[in-house]
């Protein structure tokens, strides 16, 4: 389906240009998106180069160098904060060059020799401090909130797809299509989500690899959230039914299918850019809620529940995990907000309202 | 106490499960018996008249005349004389007890501490400091060694709480009732079964037990019981399980439960009954002395701690290091003020055996060689130095503990990369896959799931799991709710389960429960000891391991029908070294001490605690000061001071 925006809608895009707020922290926004694809090139235990014996190494992405690869005497992954110890100690020829956070998310670091969590601290680049067994928060925090990012677009994407096509299909079909789905969708609006997901994420065996169990909780909590999607939907697709142009194209001769997705939903634009941000917003919280609880993601993947949770059992004593992922939240959550606020006022026909 | 041998893991853990909001029943404990009904003790009479080889009545002619009769009143007293009765305790628990019923289903939770395993009181008790007999119920003893029986004179002046005397026939309702199959419980109704061959009846006040071995505990066999109110029990019937779920079952002990405490997912307060028929008797006179203790449900330990922290609970266990050493720090205000006191007191008791349990039924842990690499990429070391801060010590075999009956010079293997990474060859991972973790020429990687039920103790895996990545073993690390894990693994669906059994002040280490074929599968053998191909492992056992070795079975037998000590050490030792090297198991930590905060008020005997006890308040030898108490807080709102008190009771701390 190929999306013709029309002067409208680029006018209203426009619009959303001038809202700098919005748009600032859309640029912001995708700018973390882009950063955190490229995450291991700076949040990561392995070197970005190493230069060793004349050779170059990049050993970022692909397998791993094991210690024998230079020169250490153990058969598993080098680690390059020893390897670069050991270069500037034998003043040799040999470099290597650290991302600037040099922790991965799972690795115990311990400046103290006991595992705890120690305060922020610039010498040991644990810009953020460490977690309660000494491992980075800023780490953590950087491949959790990744990880929370791209679930919830990947929410977007699967709650949108199920949401728009049974939404405009109840709303142009209309008859027994329509009130039959009202009242399945009624049905399955009263399932209380988090308990459905609780319930079914414990039976998930536990062989299942880390993504495939991510993918799982994906799934299982886009099926019980593409309902309230529908109803915006379909009585947009409801008021676009009885414009002329549709009923130009069934004279013509168009299928419903090329009704529905190519000439009302552009018409529905407006409504589904707006939803976009807080759907977004309702996944992070989610998940997060879900990690917070403990059935969220598998331990020890990182992520901004487990923080949060870490946090406020150790508010006394460790107040930097809590701000930290606090923090995070707040400023993730209120980025998309901005954005969805902005997208509304764009795409809102009264140039000058307000929220009041 | 003769009580189920099984799921005590609330040691750490919380129970996050809801909270069981039964209905009540309809008709309640004490309703009168429908007409056509047997009452509790006419069923009682009937089965002791169907059983007359097992249910005896005698005349006190009866009773042999040399015995050597005990009393055990030589033992030095428990508690201070300086103790005084009164006040309220405050107390919380992480979840409101299932059921008041001390047997039947859930009724095996923490909450049964307060009001059968640490309350009331049995014939007699297991001295904390000395560790011979006590009297309780019982008020002498003696055992006759060729007809494998202990003789018994009860203590007249014995009550229940609901002011009914104690007498033999209690004793002998206690085995018709756990040998009924109401009560929902197979291990009590097989324990009594076969453990016993006969009670006899010589008076009111006197009985006999006989057993089918002169165990070298035959005394305990004998001695521990709390009987069971004949009088309380004349509905029983088949629906015990729901018409006794709410019932306060009277006890033999100094607290009660009256019905108007219990508030159903909030709370429960016990009663001191003060007229107690043992409160001037010597080992219990200056025990059980708060006049009430006051349990509530706080399910967060976050927040139990901080309820501590105002005072609103008054002890709270620092057992973890990240509690002593960080959130009640020594310089702490409260502490240096000296309104809350820390104190760390060493036991000596056979101790929970943390450690990995692999299941040896499953595909490439059946194989030696794979479970020996487990061990040697295990590295418990760093979790002690580094998480535990060097204050526990490594556990060298699931048998530690038991002083002579303990291996000797047995020590658990040492994380060791080479070693671990040469076992994993020899079952065929040689190669390491692009993530590091070996794999086999058939593809497979070397990668188990790791449950856990204990969340607190999460980040003990994810270090293992850190550290086994170097040996080329990925553990994939499963943290379920308590009750969810453990459903898992007596279901036998685990790889490896982190956990521990907890253990009870008994003179030998038990074998059957957890190594013999019976429990690991149905039919392990053929006759001539092959195994046989068709067998299936067996749930709901303690055989986590799915331990199954033909001569190993003959070991456990010789050791359950061994009446000579000197035989079962060796036995024992045997069975500890042959269980090392099967290597199923990976034995993890011991904690040789336990330490707790508590505000000044809470006063404990000088010295603290007793050698064998594995809590603070196990014994109820403390006292709370109301006067103190007052005072204490009186100075809090005022800024006045006192000296602070750090207390290191170290009298019991045994080489480790």
């Amino acid at each position: 389906m190929s999306f013709k925006l029309n002067p409208i809608t680029l006018k209203k895009l426009r619009r959303f240009r001038e809202i700098k707020r919005g748009y600032y922290s859309f640029l912001l926004l995708m700018g973390i998106l882009l950063l955190s694809l490229v995450g291991e090139l700076l949040v990561s235990n392995r070197a970005l180069i190493v230069s060793y014996e004349g050779q170059l190494y990049f050993p970022t992405y692909g397998a791993f160098h094991p210690g024998t690869d230079f020169g250490f005497n153990y058969g598993y992954e080098t680690n390059y904060r020893d390897l670069k110890e050991r270069f500037e100690q034998e003043g040799s020829d040999n470099w290597l060059l650290m991302p600037p956070v040099p922790y991965s998310p799972n690795e115990n670091h311990t400046v103290t020799g006991i595992y705890r969590a120690d305060a922020p601290s610039a010498e040991f680049k644990h810009y953020l401090g460490t977690d309660t067994t000494s491992r980075d928060i800023l780490a953590r925090l950087f491949y959790g909130t990744r990880i929370a990012l791209f679930f919830s677009l990947g929410f977007l994407a699967a709650v949108y797809a199920i949401g728009i096509s049974i939404g405009s299909i109840m709303g142009y079909l209309g008859g027994w299509f329509d009130l039959l789905f009202q009242r399945v969708i009624e049905i399955w609006s009263n399932i209380p989500f988090l308990y459905m997901v609780i319930i079914i994420f414990s039976v998930i065996p536990s062989t299942f690899s880390i993504s495939t169990r991510i993918a799982i909780l994906l799934a299982v909590m886009v099926m019980f959230s593409w309902t309230s999607m529908t109803y915006y939907m379909r009585t947009e697709t409801y008021k676009q039914k009885a414009r002329d142009y549709v009923a130009s194209a069934r004279i013509i001769g168009a299928s419903n299918t090329r009704i529905i997705f190519h000439h009302v939903l552009p018409n529905t634009l407006a409504t589904m850019v707006t939803f976009a941000p807080f759907t977004i917003v309702s996944a992070i919280t989610a998940i997060t809620a879900l990690d917070f609880l403990g059935f969220g993601l598998p331990p020890p993947t990182p992520s901004l529940g487990e923080l949060l949770k870490q946090g406020t059992e150790n508010l006394r004593t460790a107040p930097w995990i809590v701000m930290s992922a606090f923090g995070t939240l707040v400023v993730l959550l209120t980025l998309v907000t901005f954005i969805g606020e902005a997208v509304r006022e764009s795409f809102d026909p009264k140039k000058f309202t307000v929220y009041k | 106490m003769i009580k189920e041998f099984a799921t005590r893991l609330a040691l750490l853990g919380a129970i996050g499960l809801l909270v069981g909001c039964g209905g009540e029943s309809q008709q309640g404990a004490s309703a009168p018996v429908p007409e056509g009904q047997l009452s509790g003790s006419e069923q009682a009479r009937e089965f002791y008249a169907a059983h007359p080889d097992f249910f005896s009545f005698k005349t006190p002619a009866d009773i042999p005349t040399d015995l050597a009769w005990e009393n055990g009143m030589d033992q030095p007293d428990i508690g201070s004389p300086e103790a005084k009765k009164g006040g309220i305790q405050f107390e919380s628990m992480q979840d409101y007890p299932r059921t008041l019923r001390t047997v039947g289903p859930d009724s095996n939770g923490a909450f049964r501490n307060w009001i059968l395993d640490n309350v009331a009181v049995q014939l007699a008790h297991r001295h904390p400091d000395t560790f011979e007999y006590y009297p309780g119920l019982a008020t002498e003893w003696a055992l006759s060694a060729e007809d494998k029986t202990v003789y018994i004179r009860l203590d007249p002046d014995a009550r229940w709480s609901d002011g009914e005397a104690v007498t033999a026939d209690d004793y002998f309702f206690l085995f018709f009732f756990n040998r009924s199959e109401h009560i929902v419980a197979p291990w009590y109704n097989n324990w009594y079964s076969t453990q016993y061959t006969n009670i006899s009846k010589y008076d009111d006040y006197t009985i006999s037990l006989s057993m089918p071995e002169l165990k070298p505990d035959i005394l305990t066999q004998a001695l521990e019981h709390t009987p069971a109110p004949e009088h309380f029990y004349q509905n029983f019937g088949p629906d015990f399980v729901e018409r006794y779920q709410w019932s306060f079952i009277p006890t033999t002990g100094a607290y009660y439960i009256r019905d108007q405490d219990i508030a159903k997912g909030r709370s429960v307060t016990l009663t001191r009954n003060t007229d107690w028929w043992a409160k001037d008797k010597k080992y219990w006179h200056n025990r059980y002395n708060a006049d009430q203790i006051y349990i509530s449900v706080i399910r967060d330990t976050a927040k139990v701690f901080e309820s501590f922290k105002v005072g609103d609970i008054d002890m709270f266990g620092l057992n973890l290091a990240e509690y002593w050493y960080e959130k009640l720090p020594d310089t702490d205000p409260d502490v240096q003020k000296g309104y809350i006191q820390k104190s760390v007191f060493y036991n000596q008791r056979p101790r929970p055996d943390y450690g990995l349990w692999m299941n040896s039924a499953r595909p490439l842990l059946d194989n030696q060689e794979v479970r020996l690499g487990i061990n040697y990429a295990t590295n418990w070391d760093l979790v002690i130095e580094r998480y535990f801060r060097g204050e526990y010590a490594r556990l060298n075999s699931p048998q530690d503990g038991f002083g002579e009956f303990s291996h000797p010079t047995l020590k658990a293997r040492p994380f060791d990369i080479d070693k671990a990474q040469e076992h994993f060859a020899a079952a065929g991972f040689t190669r390491r896959g692009p993530d590091g973790i070996l794999v086999n020429a058939q593809g497979q990687r070397l990668s188990f799931t790791l449950t856990t039920g204990y969340e607190s103790l999460a980040p003990v895996l994810t270090i293992l799991k850190e550290e086994a990545i170097k040996a080329g073993l990925d553990f994939r690390v499963e943290i379920l709710d308590s009750t969810a894990s453990f459903k898992k693994v007596q279901e036998k669906q685990h790889d490896i389960y982190f956990g521990a059994f907890g253990r009870f002040l008994e003179l030998y280490p038990r074998f059957w429960e957890y190594y013999h074929s019976d429990n690991a599968y149905d039919d392990a053998f053929l006759d001539d000891g092959s195994v046989n191909p068709n067998r299936q492992p067996k749930v709901q056992t303690n055989n986590l391991e799915t331990f199954a070795d033909f001569e190993f079975d003959q070991l456990i037998d010789r050791y359950t029908v061994s009446s000579d000590e000197q035989e079962m050490i060796e036995l024992s030792h045997e069975m500890i070294q042959r269980h090392h090297d099967y290597a199923s198991f990976v034995p993890g930590f011991v904690q040789n001490f336990y330490r707790i905060g508590h505000w000044r008020w809470v006063r404990f005997p000088e010295g603290f605690n007793h050698k064998h006890s594995d809590g603070a308040g196990e014994l109820f030898v403390h006292w709370i000061d109301a006067e103190m108490k007052e005072e204490t807080l009186a100075a809090r709102r005022s800024g006045q001071t006192f000296e602070p008190q750090i207390n290191v009771y170290d009298q019991f701390a045994d080489e480790m």
